[in-house]
């Protein structure tokens, strides 16, 4: 009998767990560590934050579904990782600690024979003073902070209604910061909002963005082809933003916020400010704070995890500048660089270096999109070491090893600019593959009859529709394996 | 740079072009074709 243990139950975490269970015999154990209690469509996040959905369309309780497919579920956080064992305990192990209101508090060491780190990010709030729900910013990365936005919202268009002018502020909270995409799509459904009720005329939206420019998406930017013509994201987003009349602070780091004002430095080293009466800002992303130690319990964090807090894998992370980044240097199977039984999956791998060029201001300052790898790239990975894992457990070391590089891989990306049947409107942007590649594609970078990106309201459907089929695959329904990730 | 931008120099879409992304028959076709560029797409990156 073998025993896998996975690190949380996000995207990538939980389609592991599934898929590992159905590719399984129940002899063998599946072990899922998660601090909620319930799994979050975080792509519908951006609608609570608005208003326009409730908390329970786009959570549900994790418990009852790994009950039905005999997955042990612990409601916990890890912390220490022991892949040889400990002086007190020979077995490779994990220590969590349980958020389980029953067991709140208390320690445990979770044994494995195969572990999948899929932790996600820790949300990095602390990196700029006030910045978050505890500061003076909201937040759409979990559905708690997307409610506690939806009423701030909800305060901004009563002032607006009572004849205020308001300055909404909405971006990226740090220039490390990755999901510009969700902020964009924050942005744009908080205008869309603004129309509705009536109020756009008396309202500013900003948004704010460590992007060199619009389009960018912490990708390098994407060329799209559209007939014979190839239209640059800058184009396709700047239109957008001119169409809607949303104004752009570029290349920003943002230093502190304090009540109802930024103090930002841009990429030229001008420092400046903004007032707002709202702001939704997202946090920097870091690895989770676990710890990892060695049989003798010497911290050897250090070899498997990156300054970054994110696990080392079979990336290339040589430092090298923006020039010389190849496609090969990101991962292909997520094994830990340390030990053959670990993977990581999801954001919880470390990227070898970004996918934008990043750049220092003259004041010393990294203003550097983060690489995305939310959503589609997570699920894969998932998928993609579960089987791995599988193979290895009823083939030994003859199992096929799966790989889901970025750099062979596409996504789909539908950025909702405003929700509702006849009224909506959203971006629909496809691109192959995820990581530049311009061995291959030459001087853009990627198969232009392959990125396609196009406005309208049947990319709103698409993404409603999105929203339920992946619930419904989330919640193991019949069927569920079929709904690719 | 400039602190605030404004992007008067970008492309807008013509009337016409904003009525097709409404139009909920031209959307409807539009939408079968997303899906299918988009699994295509999906078939040919999943391993």
């Amino acid at each position: 009998m073998a025993r896998t243990v996975i690190l949380g139950a996000g995207i990538a975490g939980h389609t592991a767990a599934l898929h590992l269970r159905r590719m399984l015999p129940k002899e063998h154990a599946v072990v899922v560590v998660a601090p909620n209690s319930k799994w979050n469509w975080i792509p519908s996040n951006i609608w609570v934050g608005v208003g326009q959905m409730s908390v329970k369309q786009v959570t549900f309780p994790l418990a009852p579904i790994y009950q039905r497919k005999g997955i042990e579920f612990h409601q916990a956080l890890g912390i220490e990782l022991h892949p040889e064992g400990s002086p007190a305990q020979s077995r490779p192990h994990v220590t969590v600690q349980y958020t389980d209101p029953e067991k709140a508090g208390q320690i445990a060491n979770l044994e494995y024979d195969f572990l999948i780190n899929a932790t996600g990010p820790k949300l990095n709030f602390g990196a700029t003073p006030g910045l978050g729900p505890d500061g003076h910013t909201w937040s759409v990365c979990t559905a708690g902070h997307a409610v506690q936005t939806a009423q701030a919202f909800e305060e901004v268009i009563a002032n607006l209604k009572a004849g205020k002018h308001q300055t909404l502020l909405i971006g990226m909270g740090h220039g490390t910061c990755t999901c510009q995409g969700a902020a964009f799509e924050y942005t744009f459904n908080v205008e869309h909002e603004l129309v509705k009720e009536g109020v756009r005329d008396n309202a500013d939206v900003i948004y704010i963005t460590n992007e060199n420019q619009l389009g960018d998406f912490g990708m390098d930017g994407m060329n799209f082809g559209h007939k014979d013509q190839i239209i640059p994201s800058q184009t396709f987003t700047e239109s957008l933003f001119h169409e809607r009349g949303v104004k752009a602070i570029m290349s920003a780091h943002i230093e502190k916020v304090e009540p109802g004002v930024a103090f930002y430095e841009q990429v030229d080293g001008t420092k400046n400010s903004q007032a707002f009466d709202f702001a939704m800002l997202l946090p920097p992303f870091r690895g989770v704070d676990m710890k990892a130690f060695d049989a003798n319990d010497n911290d050897i964090t250090a070899e498997v995890f990156a300054p970054s807090g994110f696990m080392k894998v079979d990336a290339d992370y040589t430092a090298k500048p923006y020039e010389e980044w190849k496609a090969s240097d990101w991962p292909k199977t997520y094994q830990s660089v340390k030990y053959d039984n670990v993977w990581a999956a999801g954001i919880a791998f470390a990227p070898p270096h970004q996918m934008s060029r990043p750049r220092t201001s003259p004041n010393g300052t990294v203003i550097a999109p983060a690489p995305p790898r939310t959503g589609m790239p997570s699920g894969v990975i998932g998928r993609a070491v579960a089987q791995s894992i599988a193979e290895r457990i009823k083939y030994g070391a003859q199992g096929k090893v799966h790989t889901a590089s970025m750099a062979d891989m596409g996504a789909a990306c539908i950025a909702s600019a405003g929700k509702g049947w006849r009224t909506g409107q959203a971006a629909a942007m496809t691109v192959f593959p995820i990581i530049p590649d311009k061995e291959k594609y030459g001087e853009l970078g990627r198969d232009t009859k392959e990125t396609y990106g196009e406005i309208g309201l049947s990319a709103h459907w698409m993404k409603v529709m999105l929203h339920y089929l992946f619930i419904y695959k989330a919640k193991a329904r019949p069927f569920w394996y079929l709904i690719p990730e | 740079m400039p602190a605030l931008e404004t992007f008067p120099n970008a492309p807008v879409p013509t009337d016409k072009q904003l009525k097709a992304r409404k139009n909920v028959f031209l959307q409807f076709a539009r939408f079968i074709a997303l899906n299918l560029k988009m699994v295509a797409m999906m078939n040919k990156g999943h391993h």
